[in-house]
C-alpha cells in the first residue's frame, strides 16, 4: 500500500524517571492513512512515548510533531483530532455505556450523535445501557475504541489495546482497525506482542531501551534479504550456488538463498544446466526480523 | 456546558450522591431530634444534659448553620468523584487527558458545589419543617434571611469543595485523600479553641458566616463563632483559592 506523509515525527527524545532512562534519543515517523505497529519488549519506552504524544508526560528534550503540530505546544490544536487509548481503558464502571460515551464527547466537547453507531461499530449496541463494569475486558476494550473515536479523530494511538483479549476477541478488534484505517485514518498500536503486530499492521516501528531499532513497511520488512528457490536436484542446485559465494539452507523441498536478486540466482543455475521451476522472495516472519535485529531471545 | 454536562452526568448517574444525601437527612433528622424535638417532649432531662431550647425564629437559622457545618458532605464528594477517576485509567485517555486544563476543573468545582449545596439546601428545608411544626416560639425569617441562606451556603459549599478536590488531587488516591480531608475537618475545627487560629479557620468561619448567638454550654460548641461576617466571606474565599490552586497544581504536575 501507499503510505502517506508522516502523521507523527519524533526525533532525539529523552525521558529520565529519576534515574532510570525511558527514552533515550528515540527517533521515529509514523505515516498517515495506515495501521503502524509499534513494536517493543516489556519496558522499551513505548507506554512513555505514548504519553509524550499525547503532552501526559514531558520529555527532557527532543522533538514530537503530531498532525503537523508540534508537542506540547499545539496540543490544544491536535486534543480533538487525536484519540487514545494508554494502558486500560479509560472508562467509568459505575456508568453504563452509552453514559460513558456521552461524558467522553462532552469533556472533548463533541455531539452524541455519534454514539449510536458507534455502539454499533463495536458490536455492543445491545450491552449500552448495562454498566461497565459488568463488561467483560474485551467488551471495554471495544468501548474505549469507541469513545476514542467519539470525534472522528485523524489519528489513533492505541497501547496494547490486544492485551488480554481472547483470540476471538483479537480478530474482532483488529478488524475494527482495518475498518478504521480503511477509512483514512491513521492508527498507531503498541504491543510487545510480534504476532498482533504481523497480523495487523501496514508500517512498523521497532524501539528497544528508548531507541529506534529499525521501522519501515511491514511487508519490505518481511521480503527480508533471501529468495526461495525450488529446482529438480536441489542437491546440485546447492552445490552450484555454493560455488557462487552464495549462501544456501535447505527449507524442506526447496532451497533458501541469501541473495536479494533472484535474477543472478537463475543465471547462475543456468550456466549450470540447472533450471529452477520456482523463484521467489524468501518471506521472514516479524518474529525472524525482530530477532535478527535485536539479537534477543524473544520480544 | 458540555464540561458542565459530562460533570453532571458522572455525578447524577452514580448511587453515591443519593446515598449521601440520605445519610445527610437522616443527621438532619437526628439533630433535629436532639435540639428541637426532644426538649420539647422532655424538658427536664433536656435541661439537665445542657440542651437550650432553641424557639422560633432563631431555630431556623441555627439550622441552617448546623446542617451547612455538616462540612463532610462536599469533602467527601469532592473526594470520591474526582479520586475514583485517579483509581482507574480514566485520567490517562482521551477522554480526561485535558482535565488538567482551568476549564476541565472550574466546571468539577460548579458541578460538585452545586451538588453539595442542593443537598445541603434540601437538609434546611427539611429542618425548616420541623421547626416550623416542633419548635416552639412565634415568627420566621424573612425572604432576605432566606436569600442570605442561599449565598452563604454556597459559598461554604464551594469552599470545602475545594479543600476535599485540592487534597485528591495532591494525594491522588481516595483513601488517603479522605483520611486527609477528614483529618483537616477535625482539626480545624478543633484548633478553633485556640483564638488566633480562628483568624483563619475554616471552620469558624464556616459558623460566623450565621451569625447565631446560642445561650448555654452548647453555645460554646455550636454556636457563632466571633468573627465578623466579612471577616468570614474571606476566609471562605481565601481556602477556596487555595484549595483550587492546589487542585490546579496536583493535577498539572501528576506524570509530568
Amino acid at each position: 500500500m501507499n503510505l502517506g506523509d508522516p502523521a507523527i515525527r519524533v526525533e532525539g527524545l529523552v525521558k529520565h524517571y529519576r534515574r532510570t532512562v525511558a527514552l533515550d534519543g528515540l527517533d521515529f515517523q509514523v505515516p498517515s492513512g495506515a495501521i503502524t505497529g509499534f513494536l517493543g519488549p516489556n519496558g522499551a519506552g513505548k507506554t512513555t512515548t505514548f504519553r509524550s504524544l499525547l503532552g501526559l508526560t514531558r520529555p527532557d528534550s527532543g522533538r514530537i510533531q503530531v498532525l503537523d503540530h508540534e508537542i506540547p505546544r499545539g496540543l490544544n490544536l491536535v486534543t480533538k483530532k487525536v484519540g487514545a487509548i494508554i494502558e486500560e481503558p479509560g472508562l467509568i464502571r459505575a456508568l453504563s455505556g452509552t453514559v460513558n460515551l456521552q461524558v467522553a464527547a462532552d469533556q472533548l466537547g463533541f455531539g452524541h450523535e455519534r454514539i449510536k453507531e458507534l455502539l454499533e461499530f463495536v458490536e455492543l449496541e445491545d450491552d449500552a445501557t448495562r454498566k461497565v463494569g459488568e463488561y467483560s475486558k474485551g467488551m471495554r476494550q471495544r468501548l474505549a475504541l469507541a469513545a476514542a473515536l467519539i470525534g472522528d479523530p485523524d489519528l489513533l494511538l492505541l497501547d496494547e489495546p490486544l492485551d488480554g483479549l481472547d483470540p476471538a476477541g483479537q480478530r474482532a478488534f483488529r478488524a475494527r482497525l482495518r475498518d478504521i484505517a480503511d477509512e483514512g485514518q491513521t492508527v498507531v498500536v503498541s504491543s510487545h506482542d510480534l504476532a498482533d503486530i504481523e497480523a495487523l499492521a501496514d508500517y512498523v516501528v521497532v524501539i528497544d531501551r528508548g531507541k529506534l531499532v529499525t521501522q519501515g513497511p511491514l511487508e519490505e520488512m518481511l521480503a527480508g534479504a533471501a529468495t526461495r528457490v525450488v529446482v529438480a536436484d536441489p542437491g546440485a542446485a546447492r552445490a552450484t550456488l555454493a560455488a557462487a559465494g552464495m549462501e544456501v539452507r535447505d527449507d524442506g523441498e526447496t532451497l533458501v538463498v541469501e541473495e536479494v536478486d533472484g535474477s543472478r540466482i537463475v543465471k547462475v543455475l543456468a550456466g549450470a544446466g540447472i533450471y529452477p521451476s520456482e523463484v521467489s522472495p524468501a518471506r521472514s516472519t516479524l518474529e525472524s526480523v525482530f530477532l535478527g535485529i535485536t539479537g534477543e531471545s524473544g520480544a | 456546558m458540555s464540561l458542565l454536562h459530562a460533570e453532571y452526568l458522572k455525578l447524577s448517574r452514580r448511587r453515591l450522591y443519593l446515598v449521601m444525601v440520605l445519610i445527610l437527612a437522616a443527621l438532619v433528622g437526628l439533630l433535629a431530634m436532639a435540639f428541637l424535638v426532644f426538649p420539647q417532649v422532655a424538658p427536664e432531662a433536656a435541661a439537665e444534659g445542657g440542651l437550650p431550647i432553641i424557639d422560633k425564629p432563631a431555630a431556623y437559622l441555627f439550622g441552617a448553620q448546623q446542617v451547612a457545618g455538616q462540612t463532610w458532605f462536599p469533602l467527601i464528594l469532592a473526594v470520591v468523584m474526582l479520586g475514583s477517576e485517579f483509581g482507574s485509567t480514566v485520567w490517562a485517555t482521551a477522554l480526561s487527558r485535558d482535565s488538567r486544563r482551568i476549564p476541565q476543573i472550574t466546571a468539577r468545582f460548579v458541578v460538585l458545589a452545586v451538588a453539595a449545596w442542593l443537598a445541603v439546601t434540601l437538609g434546611i428545608a427539611g429542618w425548616a419543617a420541623i421547626t416550623a411544626i416542633a419548635a416552639s416560639g412565634e415568627g420566621g425569617l424573612t425572604v432576605t434571611d432566606w436569600l442570605g441562606l442561599v449565598w452563604k451556603v454556597g459559598l461554604i459549599e464551594l469552599a470545602w469543595t475545594a479543600i476535599g478536590l485540592g487534597a485528591v488531587a495532591m494525594l491522588r488516591s481516595v483513601g488517603p485523600a479522605i483520611g486527609a480531608a477528614l483529618a483537616f475537618y477535625f482539626v480545624d475545627s478543633l484548633v478553633i479553641l485556640w483564638r488566633p487560629y480562628q483568624n483563619i479557620s475554616l471552620s469558624a468561619a464556616t459558623t460566623a458566616m450565621f451569625q447565631v448567638e446560642i445561650p448555654g454550654e452548647f453555645g460554646e460548641i455550636f454556636g457563632g463563632s466571633s468573627l465578623a461576617l466579612w471577616h468570614a466571606v474571606i476566609i471562605m474565599l481565601a481556602w477556596t483559592a487555595l484549595g483550587f490552586f492546589l487542585t490546579w497544581w496536583g493535577l498539572h504536575r501528576r506524570d509530568a
